[in-house]
């Protein structure tokens, strides 16, 4: 794997822990609405959407690197 | 026919169909411990997704989330987040495990232990806790299952019979059929969940409200706190929330059970796929989450814990006896079927580990099939009376086996990753982190100091001590492959 591919894979397995995690302070809020949902929970299922989308792109990473 | 038969014979009906499917699917698997404990390991991504499924999303946690939603609002957010986390976990720790359970012929967490460790001892003390671990969270199932069985007997009878009957017919169903039969019981137990779950968290709050902004339109008039987290450092604030999540994502896969199943995929790649794939499944939780928000604005004023059966409630209340008759079947079967697993993760550790490998019991593979399934039973009874006597007490225990089993996690990820590690320091580790739970625990004291989660310290502790004497005493034979 190269370098960059390393790092973005790196980033990619972060993105949505750091989401759930360190991000809740920030997105501790009702307002603004997202399709009527209030905008923690929002927040929660977009990070949930993201952890199946982030995992497949690493596993095609890992798949170009060793076939 | 008074709608209490009608519902209770629904879900009669539906726990037996599912048994006499799973039993008829298995008819021609010949038993031996690798089959009957991790499936020949031979399962493919669907069968392993059904499975791993079937025992992470339990009763409890339905009944549980909703009640969460209704008692305490948005800190049940956290049931959603950790699940998401621990599958990214998942997808770079199980690989590795799965590929040493094939190359080693592993069957338990035990025996992962004693040979990433090169110490029997440590594999027959990890045997031994697990089951203990285990007992409280079957018991759990029990008090879902017994819930459940209440509202669809219209509280006109005494469901603790109905919970023992349906107990006792599902471990003798472990008793034949395996973990294969586990697997093919949790195909009916999906169906039927989801299409509970829909109905709950679609049809009921669309029904009062009209939408879903318009329902949460009026929890926030009626709770203006309930749908953001308390910044103050106390019991479910943000401090409270984020450190559970991150204790619960990393113990998320430290349960016998889970081992099992992780043992019974056909390789790596099928485990990864089932971690890419599983945050799909979390959705159903989110639709829970509605009905728990529904139940509190219908019928308002319940205490914690007997929220748990707010929206079965709901739906007992405004709906015919056989929806309550379907809704209750799927809930049942989220409770047997997981409670199966269990039964059968406790039994193989008990036998393989402490009777095996500890006191040199029934270590041929006829004796050692024919011990597990005598153990299903055992652990079976047990839980049971247990349940029975002290079923109060034991629901506190929970907090015990979310802290408890995740002192294993440190010993699951160095066994992959760093050889120089001595059987010694994870026993110490384990000791020092579940001595902080039990001091906490026994103490009473406050079980979250500054609002950080007790068992993510005692997590570190557990850590800390690894490591300091990893360095200081590291394993002289690290370079050679130790067997178990």
């Amino acid at each position: 794997m190269s370098k960059g591919a390393r790092v973005l894979r790196v980033v990619l397995a972060c993105l949505v822990p750091a989401m759930l995690t360190v991000g809740i302070p920030f997105a501790n809020r009702v307002e603004p609405r997202i399709f009527g949902l209030p905008f923690l929970l929002a927040w929660i299922i977009l990070g949930t959407i993201l952890a199946p989308v982030s995992l497949s792109l690493i596993y095609r990473l890992e798949g170009r690197a060793n076939p | 026919m008074s709608p209490a038969i009608v519902a209770l014979s629904i879900v009669g009906l539906v726990v037996g169909g599912t048994i006499a499917f799973a039993l008829y699917s298995v008819r021609r698997i010949p038993m031996d411990p690798h089959q009957y404990i991790v499936a020949g390991r031979s399962l493919g991504a669907f069968f392993l997704w059904l499975l791993l499924a079937g025992e992470v999303y339990t009763a409890f946690t339905f009944l549980g989330a909703a009640g969460w939603a209704y008692s305490y609002g948005a800190a049940a957010f956290y049931i959603l987040a950790y699940g998401t986390i621990g599958y990214i976990i998942g997808y770079f720790l199980l690989p590795g495990i799965s590929d040493v359970g094939h190359a080693r012929g592993l069957l338990t967490s035990g025996d992962y232990f004693a040979d990433r460790f090169g110490s029997r001892r440590l594999g027959v003390a990890i045997g031994a806790l697990q089951f203990f671990f285990l007992i409280p969270y079957v018991t759990l199932q029990l008090t879902g299952l017994q819930i459940l069985l209440t509202i669809a007997g219209y509280n006109a009878y005494d469901a603790r019979v109905g919970v023992a009957i349906g107990f006792l017919m599902m471990a003798l169903f472990v008793f034949s059929a395996g973990l294969r039969g586990t697997a093919w019981a949790s195909v009916v137990k999906d169906g039927l969940v989801l299409a509970g779950v829909i109905f709950a968290g679609v049809a009921i709050p669309l029904r009062f409200f009209g939408s879903y902004g318009a329902m949460f339109d009026r929890i926030q008039s009626a709770h203006p706190t309930w749908l953001t987290l308390v910044a103050t450092p106390t019991n479910h604030s943000v401090i409270w929330f984020v450190t559970t999540v991150a204790l619960t994502a990393i113990g998320f896969f430290a349960g016998p059970q889970n081992m099992a199943a992780i043992l019974s995929a056909r390789d790596g790649n099928t485990l990864r796929k089932n971690a890419i794939w599983m945050p799909v499944y979390q959705i159903v939780l989110l639709l829970v989450f509605f009905a728990g928000f529904a139940a509190l604005l219908i019928v308002p004023g319940m205490k914690p814990g007997a929220a748990d059966q707010s929206f079965v409630l709901v739906v007992q209340r405004y709906y015919p006896a056989w929806v309550v008759g379907f809704i209750a079947a799927a809930g049942s079967l989220a409770a047997l079927v997981p409670a199966s697993g269990l039964l059968l993760g406790g039994a193989s550790n008990l036998v393989k580990n402490v009777l095996g490998d500890g006191l040199g019991i029934a270590t041929g593979d006829r004796a050692r099939t024919f011990a597990t399934r005598m153990a299903v039973l055992s652990l079976a009874v047990l839980a049971l009376g247990l349940w029975l006597i002290y079923s109060k007490t034991l629901v506190d225990l929970l907090l015990f086996y979310y802290n408890g089993i995740t002192q294993l996690m440190p010993g699951l990820i160095f066994g992959l990753v760093w050889r120089r590690v001595p059987a010694r320091a994870i026993a110490a580790g384990i000791a020092g982190g579940l001595l902080t739970v039990l001091t906490i625990f026994y103490e009473h004291a406050d079980p979250t100091p500054w609002g950080v989660n007790i068992g993510l310290l005692a997590l570190v502790v557990n850590v800390v001590i690894v490591v300091a004497i990893t360095l200081v005493w590291p394993r002289k034979d690290a370079a050679v492959e130790v067997s178990g």
